[in-house]
């Protein structure tokens, strides 16, 4: 632990990793009681102060049906940490568990799996979700399934070299001998040592689905409207560059906040946890 | 007589590969009695390695090698188990030490935890207190001072010379009835391999244990084994007693292998022949040690 914060402290970087992702978290988690208009999540409107520069109480301007963008920003933070947290849920075990079985066992049964591995791999990821997008419904719960079925074979990839490494040190042939069983090895044994690895990619990873999923919904494929959601903000304002301006810098300007806050905590965990890349 | 420990018998091992098959092991015999010592001397690659896998029963598992031959544990033949039954006797009733301690301990539990995965083995129903104790008696008894303090460390906290007596304790924890030891202690610094060396020799003595003693270091064998058994490319070119061989090496291989060991008095790095068709030389069987008569 003293490690760890000295690490932090003494790199400006990954200090300000965590004080921004602590602020986004923040401020998702407690939206209710810090965004200053909660009822502007929904589909609300107030002509009254429609696309109003940024200005007291409107920290970042008001949108063109008057909700406040900050507000609404936080909630949009709420919609993307949500989706990050349950693509990750799903996408790492999944792609760990293949991973891991297809570098011990080796064989048949590594060569079957790593090839599906390579075919999903091999489509380009925002293709391959736009394309689940467009056949399914454009809901959340698809976009957290699309964004899911581009993610895991990353993890696959990752733990599947991991493994491999690992099984060749000392303690798998030990435990082996002592008559281990396969499960035990794998999960026991193996796992455990590709931990670090796997939380540090986990982290990077919150960063790009936030963004892969913003990407979606600026195409207008991922969480439909009223929701708010950083990359449909950022399409809706577009058109109205740049006297507007408000509307697309701000939704951006927290979108790279989100990203750029994971990239330099996932660098940090990197540096506390000792993982080699 | 009872039947010895382990016997093997015109053991042969070959692997098909993409370029045919590859043939490593040559029928090779040798036996080791209840709490016998006996070494396997040869270079790497020699199939030293290899044997002792097919002890444990590990290659039986692998597709492509082609096993030949007998192996017999405590006057059971390892071939006509099931994988279960080898499954069995893997941890309880024989058990292997490694060339490099540290690397054979997982890094991310403590030695405890360890200790009680290894003892399970024996007896499923081992609490983690009973473990505890069991393990932190085992640890005084491979004189590590502190053994509680060592049980609650993780192996990189510790140094080469006490994992390896983890290891050692851990080996013979389920009080195994064959110890393989795959150059034990290779990758610790000399006087710390003397020491456990030692170490191990009282601790086998005393549990009577027989120990498949596999090596290249000649001095250590000199010091460790009763009987010795010389194999050069997979077949055994030489069979005596530790005295034996080492007074009166008979076969070419052999005495290379002696004259190649750098003198501590000086006098170079010895010049030996890397092959020569003297090597291929038929097997030398030392008086009175040869192989028991078939007794299956």
């Amino acid at each position: 632990m003293k490690r760890a914060a000295y690490i932090l402290v003494r790199n400006p970087l990954s200090l300000t990793g965590v004080i921004l992702i602590t602020l986004v978290v923040f401020g998702a988690l407690f939206a209710d009681f810090i965004a200053p208009f909660p009822e502007h999540r929904g589909a609300v409107v107030d002509f009254a102060n429609f696309n109003k520069p940024p200005e007291w109480p409107y920290l970042f301007g008001t949108d063109l049906v008057g909700r406040d963008l900050f507000s609404r920003i936080l909630y949009a933070y709420r919609i993307s940490l949500l989706l990050g947290a349950v693509v990750l849920a799903i996408a790492v075990p999944v792609g760990v568990t293949i991973g891991l079985v297809a570098g011990y066992i080796g064989g048949w049964t590594e060569y079957v799996l790593m090839r599906i591995t390579d075919v999903f791999l091999s489509i380009p990821p925002l293709v391959l979700a736009m394309s689940m997008m467009g056949l399914l419904e454009p809901t959340l719960t698809n976009g957290m399934l699309a964004v899911t079925a581009m993610w895991w074979p990353w993890y696959t990839r990752l733990v599947y070299n991991l493994t491999r490494s690992e099984k060749e040190e000392g303690y798998v042939l030990a435990a082996e001998v002592i008559g281990a069983s396969r499960t035990h090895i794998i999960f026991r044994e193996i796992l455990p040592n590709c931990v670090p690895s796997i939380v540090t990619k986990m982290t990077l990873d919150l960063g790009f689905v936030i963004l892969i999923a913003s990407s979606l919904s600026f195409l207008g494929l991922g969480v439909q409207p009223p929701t708010p959601d950083l990359g449909s903000m950022v399409a809706d304002g577009a058109k109205y560059l740049p006297d507007s301006w408000w509307l697309t810098v701000f939704p951006g300007l927290a979108i790279l906040v989100a990203v750029f806050g994971f990239n330099l905590l996932g660098d940090a965990l990197r540096d506390i946890l000792g993982v080699d890349q | 007589m009872s039947a010895p420990t382990l016997r093997i018998a015109d053991l042969g091992l070959g692997f098909r590969t993409w370029a045919g098959p590859v043939e490593v092991l040559h029928g090779i015999s040798l036996h080791i009695n209840k709490g016998e010592r006996v070494a396997l001397v040869g270079e790497s690659g020699s199939g030293k390695s290899v044997t002792a896998r097919i002890v444990l029963g590990l290659l039986q598992e692998l597709r492509s090698a082609r096993i030949s031959g007998t192996v017999e544990f405590e006057g059971r033949d390892l071939d006509r188990l099931s994988a279960r039954e080898r499954h069995a006797l893997r941890g309880t009733r024989m058990s292997m030490i490694f060339q490099d301690p540290t690397s054979s301990l997982n890094p991310v539990y403590r030695i405890a935890p360890q200790f009680h995965e290894v003892l399970k083995r024996a007896d499923p129903a081992i609490s983690e207190a009973a473990a505890r104790d069991r393990a932190a008696a085992l640890l005084s008894a491979v004189a590590i001072p502190e053994p509680e303090r060592a049980l609650d460390s993780y192996s990189f906290q510790l140094s080469g010379g006490m994992n390896q007596r983890v290891m050692i304790a851990m080996a013979l924890a389920n009080e195994p009835a064959l110890l393989i030891a795959d150059e034990p202690g290779t990758a610790l610094d000399v006087t710390v391999q003397a020491q456990t060396l030692a170490l191990m020799r009282d601790m086998v003595e005393e549990h009577h244990t027989s120990v498949l003693f596999i090596s290249h270091n000649l001095g250590v064998v000199r010091e460790f084994a009763d009987r010795v058994y010389v194999i050069y490319k997979g077949r055994i070119v030489e069979h005596a007693t530790a005295e034996g061989l080492f007074a009166d090496p008979r076969h070419p291989y052999t005495r290379a292998l002696l004259s190649a060991v750098p003198r501590i008095t000086g006098g170079g790095i010895p010049e030996i022949e890397d092959v020569s068709e003297d090597y291929y030389q038929p097997l030398v069987v030392h008086e009175g040690c040869g192989e028991p008569e078939g007794v299956a």
